[in-house]
């Protein structure tokens, strides 16, 4: 149990420094980074479901990352773009890329094209992720909007 | 109608709203609702990460554009809400643009300015909670604190005189090996490629890369690439400093 908690609480309170960084104030700060938090421990839950592979347990990780930040942006009614940022940066793969650069620099091609499609493909399942989420909304959005425009032409 | 204001209103718009660490799609489709709001049918913007096209056609008059250049910045997510917001009541209200251009001054003068001690406190506690994230013992994670209050130190004041994206990433990254391979050796830390690690979170080069993904995705291409060659840049760069410092103290160590 403390091995699931203990680094959510670390992603809380990273990502409650990047909120100072970024200039997110009040009530904001603490919601964009429960939403670091919840979602590491989304990744951490969907480990043993997908089987080890962490490149699908990153992709579950930022579909609920997304759908919080959206629900959030709802209730709040500010942009989501503050939670995108910030809750994501504990799953971002920002070690991975100073890894892969480093091995790089060593002249390691076979680490350097290893860590590198590793890190390319966290992103990647975490872009879709975002995406996923972000067009099933507007698609909804659209729809509502086609709904309203249709219901004044009516009378 | 002025249109040389509207074009100047909306183009100041999309200027601040990049300035202030907005999405691309968000900066566009804010200035196209702001110009379809003022009954400007023929509106074109065009934004990536470092520039803003705003060009319109008024009605029986040549057409109009206006180009702005955006300077390397942070994000400032507290203004951006604003701006959104203004935007919002911009669109909705449609006040006289002399009016508008006011309301836009004073929402970009007000300032936002955190003071220093809590901005360096909020490097502290990310580096040394990120050290604790990736499996550091409570040493590394203040080896990492350490390390952090130096990048925190350090990188305001580069930007301040303005030097580039780089450069930048090249010292904090060389501050952060230096301190982490220093206070390894002095047994202070245990393991220093985790401080390492957990240090350059505060430069955060994987949002990026993410960004960069998800702006290739959704149809960005040309901020997209800016922003790969940005992730690139910035890994490189802290990785290059990294490295510098780490052969620096093992050779001073190997003299000592």
């Amino acid at each position: 149990m403390m091995e699931l908690l203990l680094p959510c609480l670390y992603a809380f309170l990273a990502c409650l420094g990047f909120c100072v960084l970024f200039r997110i104030s009040g009530p904001g700060a603490v919601f964009c980074s429960l939403g670091g938090a919840l979602a590491w421990l989304v990744y951490l839950l969907a480990g043993p479901v997908m089987g080890g592979n962490d490149v699908l347990q990153y992709f579950w990780a930022a579909v609920f990352l997304s759908a919080y930040a959206e629900v959030m942006a709802r209730v709040r009614k500010c942009p989501a773009t503050g939670y995108l940022l910030i809750a994501f940066i504990p799953l971002v793969p920002g070690a991975g890329i100073y890894n892969m650069m480093e091995a790089a620099l060593r002249g390691d091609t076979q680490d350097f094209l290893t860590t590198g499609l590793h890190t390319l493909s966290i992103a990647g399942s975490l872009a879709v992720g975002v995406l996923v989420v972000f067009s099933l909304v507007r698609l909804q959005r659209m729809l509502q909007r086609r709904k309203q425009t249709k219901q004044g032409d009516e009378p | 109608m002025d249109y040389d204001k509207l074009l100047t209103l909306s183009s100041d718009l999309g200027y601040h709203l990049l300035l202030s660490g907005a999405e691309i799609y968000r900066v566009e489709e804010s200035v196209q609702y702001l110009l379809t709001a003022y009954g400007v049918e023929t509106g074109e913007v065009f934004a990536i990460p470092n520039c803003v096209i705003v060009s319109l056609t008024a009605p029986g008059q040549k057409p109009i554009t206006r180009v702005r250049r955006v300077p390397s910045h942070g994000t400032d997510i507290s203004r951006m809400e604003d701006l959104n917001a203004l935007c919002r009541r911009l669109c909705a209200e449609t006040p006289d643009l002399d009016r508008a251009a006011e309301v836009l001054a004073e929402t970009v003068e007000r300032p936002s300015h955190t003071p220093v001690a809590v901005e360096l406190a909020a490097y502290v506690l990310l580096t040394s909670t990120f050290c604790l994230f990736f499996g550091g013992t409570a040493r590394d994670a203040f080896c990492g604190g350490v390390c952090g209050l130096a990048v925190g130190l350090v990188l305001p004041f580069l930007t301040r005189l303005g030097s580039n994206l780089f450069f930048k990433a090249m010292v904090g990254g060389f501050c952060c090996g230096l301190l982490a391979a220093g206070l390894t050796d002095l047994g202070v830390g245990e393991h220093m490629d985790l401080i390492i690690t957990g240090a350059i979170m505060a430069q955060a080069p994987g949002l990026v890369i993410t960004n960069f993904m998800r702006d290739i995705m959704a149809g960005d291409m040309m901020s997209g690439l800016v922003k790969l060659a940005e992730a690139l840049l910035t890994g490189a760069g802290i990785a290059l400093g990294t490295g510098v410092a780490l052969s620096l103290v093992n050779t001073m160590w190997g003299v000592l």
